[in-house]
C-alpha cells in the first residue's frame, strides 16, 4: 500500500515534469525565455492590427532595423532572425489569418539612412504595422542626440500619415557594451520620445537585460563553433516576446 | 580679498560626485543628481566654475606677475589636463579592447563599431592626439582643454574691458546656433559632444565674474530683485524636471510642459533652454548662499570641497571609477543594494585621495628644514 503510493509520486512527479519540460521548450532547443508581462505591454494600441485580426483580414508587417534585426549573426537571417520568429509566432497565435512579416532590415545604418528608405521599403509593402528598430548605430557613431530624436520623430510622423501602426524596439543587451558606447542618452530619447509621441515601445534591451539575470541567455564569452546557434535561440526567444507584444498591443 | 569662497570648491566638488554618478549606466542614484532638478546637468556647472576660477586664479596672477608668466602659467595647465587627456585615453582603450573580447559576436555586429579605430591604431592615436578622437565619456576635457587653450585671449580681453570677451563671446554662441558651425572629429565626421564654439559663451560669463573677484571686488552678491525671481524659477524648472523624471518611472504621472523637454536635449550646443537654466541655478544659488554660510565649514561639506579643490585628479579618478563601477554591475547582477554600494565606495575614494592630494599639497609647501627647495607646485 505504502510502496504503491510512493510509485503514484514518483509517476506523477514524472509527469508534471515532462510537461513543464514540453511547455519550457516550445521547440527543440530552446530555452525556457518567458518575459513577465509587465515588460512587454506598453500602453500605446495598435488599432489597425487590432482591427484586422478581429476580422480575421490578412496583416501585413514590415520591420525596419540594423543588423541585429537582419539577423546577420545566424547566418540564415531570412529564416532565423526575430522577424520570422514573429511570424511563426503569430500564425500560431491566429491560425486562419494570413499574417506576413516582411524583413527590411539592413545592417549598419543610422536612423537617418532608415526614414529615407522608407518610400522604397516601406510604403510600397502598405503594412499594417510598421516595426522599427533604430538607435544602434547612431550611438556607436555620436550622432547629435537631439538629431536622433527629431530624425525618429519625423519618421514616425511620417508613418503616420500613411495610418500604420508603428512599433519601436530598443537596443540589444550585452552587460560589457555599456562602458564603451554612451548608449543611455540614446535610449533615454528613444523611450521618451516613444512617451510623448505615443507609440509603442518593445522594450528588447530590458528583456534580453531580464534573460541575462535570469541565467536564461550568458551574453558574454559564447564560444566561437556556437555563436550562430546562440544567436538562433535569442532571436526565436525575441520574436516570441515580439508575437506577445503585438497581440496585447492589437487586443 | 580674504580666503577662498568655498561655494566654488563646493559646487564643484558635488558635480563631480553628479559627474561620476551620471557616467555609470542604468544607475539608480543618477535620478539624484542635477539633471533631476534642472534642464541643465553637472557638466554645465562644471564648465561655468572652471571659466570662474580660471579668471580668479589667472587674473591674480596677471596683476602680480606680469602676461607672460600668467600666460605661461595657464598652458602648464593646459598641458596637464592634456597628458590627463591622453592618460584617459590609454585606459578607454584598453577597457574597449578587453569589451572586444567579451563581446566578439556576429549579433554585436554593430556595436563592435565603437572598436573600428582599432583596425587602424595609428590614425586613432594620432587623432587623440589632436584631440579631435573623443571616445564616448572622454568628451569634457577636450572641450576645458579648448577653451583654457584660448583663455589668454579672454583674460587679456578681460584686462582691457571687463565686458568685452562675455559681448564677443555671446555673438559667437549666437553664431554657433544660427549657422550650426561646429568643429568636426574623428571618425566619420562625427562633431564634438561639446561644440566648444557654444560652450565656451558659459565658460566666459564665469570668467567674467571670477576676474571681477581677481579685481578684488567682493563675492558677486545677486540683488533681491534679481535674486528672488530666481530662485522661482529655479524652483518650477525643479518642480518640471522632476514632472517629467516621475512620468517616466511611473506612467500615469502627467509630465508637465513635456513640450520644453526637446529644448533640453541639444547638450552639443548648449542649447539656450540650457544656458538659461544653469544662469538662473547659479544666480539663484548665489542668493541663497551665502559665501560665509555657515554649512561649508562644517565637517559634512569638507570632504566635498576638498574633492573641489582637487578637481583635475578627482575628475579623472571620477571618470576610470564610474567605467569599474560599471564593469562591477554589469559582472555581478544585483540590485539596487549593490548599486547604491558601487556609488558609495566610489565617492569615497573620491574623497580619500583628495585627501592624500590636500595634504601632499599643504606638507610641500609647509616651510620647513629643506625650505631651501623650491616647493613643489600643484
Amino acid at each position: 500500500m505504502k510502496r504503491a503510493f510512493l510509485v503514484l509520486i514518483l509517476h506523477g512527479l514524472a509527469v508534471a515534469g515532462y510537461l513543464a519540460a514540453a511547455r519550457a521548450a516550445p521547440e527543440p532547443g530552446a530555452a525556457n525565455c518567458r518575459v513577465p508581462s509587465e515588460i512587454i505591454e506598453d500602453d500605446p494600441p495598435l488599432p489597425l492590427t487590432a482591427q484586422r485580426l478581429k476580422a480575421k483580414q490578412p496583416v501585413r508587417i514590415v520591420v525596419m532595423g540594423g543588423a541585429s534585426t537582419a539577423g546577420v549573426a545566424t547566418g540564415d537571417g531570412a529564416a532565423k532572425g526575430y522577424p520570422h520568429r514573429l511570424e511563426e509566432a503569430l500564425q500560431r497565435r491566429h491560425p486562419g489569418i494570413d499574417i506576413t512579416v516582411l524583413n527590411k532590415a539592413k545592417p549598419g545604418q543610422t536612423t537617418a539612412a532608415m526614414a529615407e528608405r522608407f518610400a522604397l521599403d516601406v510604403y510600397p509593402a502598405n503594412p499594417t504595422l510598421v516595426i522599427w528598430e533604430t538607435g544602434t548605430v547612431d550611438a556607436v557613431r555620436g550622432i547629435d542626440v537631439d538629431q536622433f530624436t527629431a530624425t525618429l520623430e519625423a519618421g514616425i510622423a511620417a508613418l503616420r500619415e500613411h495610418h500604420f501602426d508603428i512599433m519601436l524596439v530598443t537596443m540589444q543587451y550585452n552587460p560589457s557594451t555599456g562602458s564603451v558606447i554612451n548608449f543611455e542618452p540614446y535610449m533615454e530619447a528613444l523611450t521618451h520620445a516613444a512617451d510623448f509621441v505615443d507609440v509603442y515601445l518593445f522594450r528588447r534591451y530590458e528583456i534580453m537585460k531580464y534573460w541575462s539575470e535570469q541565467g536564461v541567455f550568458d551574453y558574454a564569452n559564447v564560444p566561437r563553433n556556437q555563436r550562430a546557434q546562440f544567436a538562433t535561440d535569442v532571436y526565436r526567444c525575441l520574436g516570441d516576446a515580439l508575437a506577445e507584444a503585438v497581440d496585447y498591443g492589437a487586443r | 580679498m580674504s580666503g577662498r569662497d568655498l561655494r566654488l570648491d563646493f559646487f564643484r566638488g558635488l558635480s563631480l560626485f553628479f559627474i561620476f554618478i551620471d557616467h555609470i549606466p542604468e544607475n539608480v542614484l543618477s535620478y539624484f543628481t542635477l539633471h533631476t532638478i534642472a534642464f541643465c546637468d553637472a557638466a554645465e556647472v562644471f564648465i561655468f566654475i572652471s571659466g570662474y576660477t580660471a579668471a580668479l586664479v589667472y587674473g591674480q596672477s596677471l596683476q602680480r606677475n606680469g602676461a607672460l608668466l600668467a600666460i605661461a602659467q595657464i598652458y602648464r595647465r593646459v598641458w596637464q589636463l592634456y597628458v590627463a587627456h591622453i592618460f584617459l585615453f590609454v585606459i578607454f582603450t584598453a577597457e574597449v579592447s578587453y569589451a572586444l573580447v567579451a563581446i566578439q559576436n556576429p549579433m554585436y555586429a554593430e556595436e563592435l563599431g565603437v572598436a573600428d579605430f582599432l583596425n587602424a591604431p595609428h590614425i586613432a592615436v594620432l587623432h587623440a592626439l589632436l584631440l579631435d578622437f573623443q571616445p564616448p565619456f572622454l568628451d569634457i576635457l577636450p572641450l576645458y582643454i579648448v577653451l583654457l587653450g584660448a583663455f589668454p585671449v579672454i583674460l587679456l580681453g578681460l584686462a582691457r574691458q571687463p565686458l568685452l570677451p562675455v559681448l564677443v563671446s555671446a555673438a559667437l554662441y549666437a553664431l554657433t546656433l544660427r549657422f550650426g558651425w561646429a568643429p568636426h572629429s574623428y571618425p566619420d565626421d562625427r562633431v564634438w559632444f561639446f561644440n566648444p564654439l557654444a560652450w565656451q559663451f558659459l565658460f566666459v560669463i564665469g570668467a567674467s565674474l571670477g576676474y571681477l573677484r581677481a579685481r578684488g571686488h567682493p563675492p558677486f552678491q545677486p540683488p533681491r530683485w534679481l535674486a528672488w525671481p530666481a530662485i522661482a524659477i529655479a524652483g518650477g524648472i525643479a518642480v518640471i524636471a522632476m514632472s517629467w523624471t516621475l512620468h517616466w518611472i511611473y506612467d500615469p504621472f502627467p509630465p508637465l510642459f513635456e513640450r520644453l523637454w526637446y529644448l533640453t536635449l541639444d547638450k552639443t550646443n548648449l542649447a539656450p533652454l540650457r544656458l538659461f537654466s544653469i544662469v538662473v541655478l547659479v544666480i539663484a544659488t548665489l542668493g541663497l548662499v551665502a559665501p560665509e554660510a555657515a554649512f561649508l565649514g562644517t565637517r559634512w561639506s569638507r570632504p566635498v570641497i576638498l574633492c573641489g579643490q582637487n578637481s583635475l585628479y578627482i575628475f579623472c579618478l571620477g571618470i576610470v571609477l564610474s567605467v569599474l563601477g560599471h564593469f562591477v554591475l554589469a559582472e555581478v547582477h544585483a540590485g539596487v543594494a549593490l548599486q547604491v554600494a558601487v556609488n558609495l565606495v566610489g565617492i569615497t575614494a573620491m574623497i580619500a585621495i583628495a585627501a592624500v592630494l590636500q595634504w601632499f599639497k599643504t606638507a610641500s609647501r609647509r616651510p620647513g628644514p629643506r625650505s631651501a627647495q623650491p616647493a613643489p607646485s600643484e
